[in-house]
């Protein structure tokens, strides 16, 4: 950049010039960490080369993994508060991918469907459904509580409930995982027809987005045991956390009793 | 000058420049795949190369690459980046972080677009993809998917990062009603992407389950629909356009106005019935891209009113341009006379779009030369003249310095013949002829043959302009004479700082007075 830059950083109260420039790492290392899960899946599936895609696993997962770590931790408590509103806009987008995965379910068994469910499906679990729900909900509660403890305060309160809700989301996807081996095993697969297809690709979807949900706590949970609490942070995440609570309702009045 | 602050940067202007840099990069790929496709098409029979699946590559490559890696990027990623926040008077955008990811993973899209010509069996699939087609091609699917999740990813979070920057972090003073005309445009850019590209994204993803993970979206034997991918893909593939077509008005507007030395007529007209109309109409246009591939009559009609009735919010956009120009003092820089050179394309290419929106007209034209004419008129060259017309308004301000004015006129001069001879060629071969699109060759219709080798002349006249142009912006760039902080006489704010600005832009934060406006310009 031309001298003009400088000169009026001079005007600015002696910054170094190269100091003012925001920098940050993390960024360009999940990127290209997203580069290699996409290489990983094409060596697998496309290529059928398996130990090059082992490896481009495992190059890509430590980068996404440790430029998220480094992100949160660089980031964590100097933004301006202004992710609560983000959030809803990207919840907006969130959306919009489940209507998505809806619509086509909506194609098949509306439109194009003789009989459903197809030839091939199994009786889904009546039950389970209904525990992973309740488990869901109780998991917005609990960071729901979580989120006013730490407004008014209370450190220690906020990451008990915050384990609380950490231990009630990964109960759900270990239900779920329980039941989709069950499913497996008894031979209804993604593949068997348009309702596993379907079955599986929107539990998967939501799964997918249980641990993403997983991932911003646990990501949050680190620099909180140091008492490095953002207020903002935690909101944030609790709406992302009730948004895919409220989805699952739709999940499951959809595809397991419909 | 320090490599390392600039890839690892997170500020607006420098993450812009890189946008610049990467969707430039790629048009000049896919602008070689274009002059490739238009050497082998110059005569009947193989020319550049006998093996027509290679020709489908290039057809996918410059589709996709000019959409995808060019228009949207240079749109909604340098343009934003750059000009928003000197806009609004922010220091920079809401998530400094976010947006370095944004354009990371741009780059990483970009790469994986370009491995298209090093890999084995590269995507052949258009840039559509198409089902039952790219379900069960040899070509590598995987690719166009992961392409297009993460381009579309990136979008998305930008878009998420702009609507918050401009929600929250406006100068005092700056209400809503005196923002620029482009912020607003983009704005609406980035709500469609929002509401839109996810659609898109899932559409792509269904189609690598399909033929890799064994579902059956797609699949009508097993119960699919291949219908359904055509609705997900124009759900947001229609809305694309208006994501490209808002923000290059809007880059056609500052330089109208600032040319023009006049406000921007009728400011709340076009804002409000112009950029909100499109907004609102542009998710139910879609159906009109499946005319042909079978729906009921009631559906067809209702498509032909919406599709017709978005004409309305546009034509508000283009009498407001138009308006703007009336008894203003204009004087005919390089980025006026592109910003020109667009309400000429546009009007072209929105015009000859009326036929198409008509059903009875559409089934005779559809899948001929003159779609791809059109399309190029409306989109891609009036896009690509505003994207171009809107580097060269911005250049003092990113560079310092100023771009030859000579060379500017003459490379817009060479690019616009080159321009109208393609594409007008085309849309007439199309129309007269019914010559069909995508074809590797035409030995059925040797009338086309004289026709076909014009536009081939023609693509070389354009892809000279356009090197001028690039070459104009390099020279200036390194060693043309400074330009001062504001040449063109702008009262917008991001005119108020140095050329080029600091990072946090102003040494403090400015604040607008009462009487201020972007267009309030005084007489000369």
């Amino acid at each position: 950049m031309g001298h003009a830059a400088e000169a009026v950083q001079h005007g600015h109260g002696g910054h170094d010039g190269h100091e003012a420039w925001g920098t940050s790492v993390w960024p360009f290392v999940i990127s290209f960490g997203v580069l290699a899960l996409a290489a990983a899946f094409m060596f697998q599936f496309v290529y059928h080369k398996p130990f090059a895609a082992v490896i481009a696993l495992g190059l890509g997962i430590p980068m996404i993994l440790g430029g998220v770590a480094g992100w949160v931790s660089e980031a964590m408590g100097h933004g301006e508060g202004l992710s609560f509103g983000a959030m809803g806009w990207f919840i907006l987008a969130e959306a919009m991918i489940f209507m998505s995965f809806f619509a086509a379910y909506w194609f098949m068994r509306l439109d194009v469907a003789q009989v459903w469910p197809p030839a091939g499906t199994v009786p889904l679990p009546r039950v389970l459904p209904l525990v992973m729900t309740a488990v869901l909900v109780a998991s917005s509660l609990t960071i729901h509580r979580a989120e006013h403890l730490m407004h008014v305060g209370d450190q220690g309160g906020f990451i008990r409930w915050l384990l609380v809700t950490i231990a009630l989301g990964a109960a759900f996807l270990g239900m779920s995982a329980y039941e989709w081996n069950h499913l497996i095993h008894d031979g209804f697969t993604i593949a068997t027809n348009a309702f596993g297809t379907i079955f599986f690709s929107v539990t998967g979807l939501h799964g997918s987005h249980v641990l993403v949900g997983l991932a911003i706590f646990l990501a949050g949970l680190v620099p909180a045991m140091k008492g490095n609490i953002s207020e903002g942070y935690w909101r944030t995440a609790g709406l992302y956390w009730h948004f895919v609570d409220i989805i699952w309702f739709f999940v499951v009045s959809q595809v397991y009793y419909w | 000058m320090n490599l390392k602050e600039w890839i690892f940067t997170t500020d607006h202007k420098r993450v812009g420049i890189l946008y610049l840099i990467g969707s430039i990069a790629a048009f000049g790929v896919a602008g070689i795949m274009a002059l490739l496709m238009r050497a082998e098409l110059s005569a009947i029979g193989p020319t550049v190369t006998a093996d027509p699946t290679t020709y489908n590559v290039w057809l996918y490559a410059h589709g996709a690459i000019m959409i995808l890696g060019f228009q949207i990027p240079a749109l909604t990623g340098f343009f934003a980046n750059y000009c928003i926040p000197l806009m609004i008077g922010a220091k920079d955008v809401a998530f400094p972080r976010v947006n370095a990811l944004s354009v990371w993973l741009f780059y990483v899209g970009v790469i994986l677009a370009l491995l298209t010509f090093f890999i084995p069996d590269p995507p052949d699939v258009l840039w559509t993809g198409y089902p039952p087609y790219s379900t069960i091609t040899a070509g590598n699917t995987a690719l166009y998917t992961f392409t297009v999740l993460i381009l579309g990813f990136a979008s998305i979070i930008g878009g998420v990062n702009f609507l918050t920057t401009v929600a929250f972090m406006r100068a005092p003073g700056l209400t809503w009603g005196k923002l620029n005309i482009f912020v607003w445009c983009i704005l609406g850019a980035f709500v469609m992407q929002l509401i839109f590209v996810p659609v898109l994204g899932s559409a792509v993803t269904l189609i690598s389950f399909d033929k890799y993970l064994g579902t059956h979206f797609f699949d009508p034997a097993m119960g699919g629909d291949v219908l359904t991918y055509q609705n997900l893909f124009w759900f947001y593939s229609h809305p694309a356009v208006y994501v490209i077509f808002l923000p290059f008005i809007g880059v056609v507007f500052e330089i109208i106005a600032t040319f023009a030395r006049n406000p921007v007529f009728n400011y709340k007209a076009a804002v409000y019935g112009g950029i909100g109309g499109i907004v609102l109409i542009s998710g139910e246009v879609w159906i009109h891209h499946l005319y042909v591939s079978g729906m009921p009559d009631w559906l067809r009609i209702g498509q032909m009113v919406s599709t017709l009735l978005i004409s309305v919010p546009v034509g508000l956009l283009v009498i407001s341009l138009v308006g703007t120009l009336y008894k203003g003092a204009i004087s005919f820089e390089t980025p006026m006379l592109y910003a020109l050179g667009v309400v000429f394309l546009f009007l072209i290419g929105g015009l000859t779009g009326i036929p198409l929106a008509i059903t009875a007209l559409t089934v005779n034209l559809s899948e001929t030369y003159y779609v791809v004419g059109h399309f190029h008129y409306v989109m891609a060259v009036a896009g690509t003249f505003a994207i171009f017309g809107g580097v060269y308004y911005w250049f003092p301000k990113m560079s310092g310095r100023m771009y030859n004015e000579l060379w500017g006129k003459i490379g817009f001069w060479v690019t616009f013949v080159g321009v109208n001879i393609v594409f007008w060629t085309m849309m007439d071969i199309g129309a007269r002829i019914g010559l069909p699109r995508r074809y590797y060759d035409y030995a059925q219709f040797p009338e086309a043959a004289s026709a076909q080798h014009l536009m081939t002349i023609g693509a070389a006249i354009l892809g000279v302009g356009f090197v001028i142009a690039l070459l104009n912006w390099i020279i200036g760039a390194a060693k043309g004479p400074k330009a001062g902080d504001n040449p063109w006489g702008s009262p917008s704010l991001e005119w108020s700082t140095v050329s080029p600005p600091p990072h946090g832009n102003w040494p403090s934060p400015p604040s607008v007075s009462e009487e201020w406006s972007p267009y309030a310009h005084g007489r000369r």
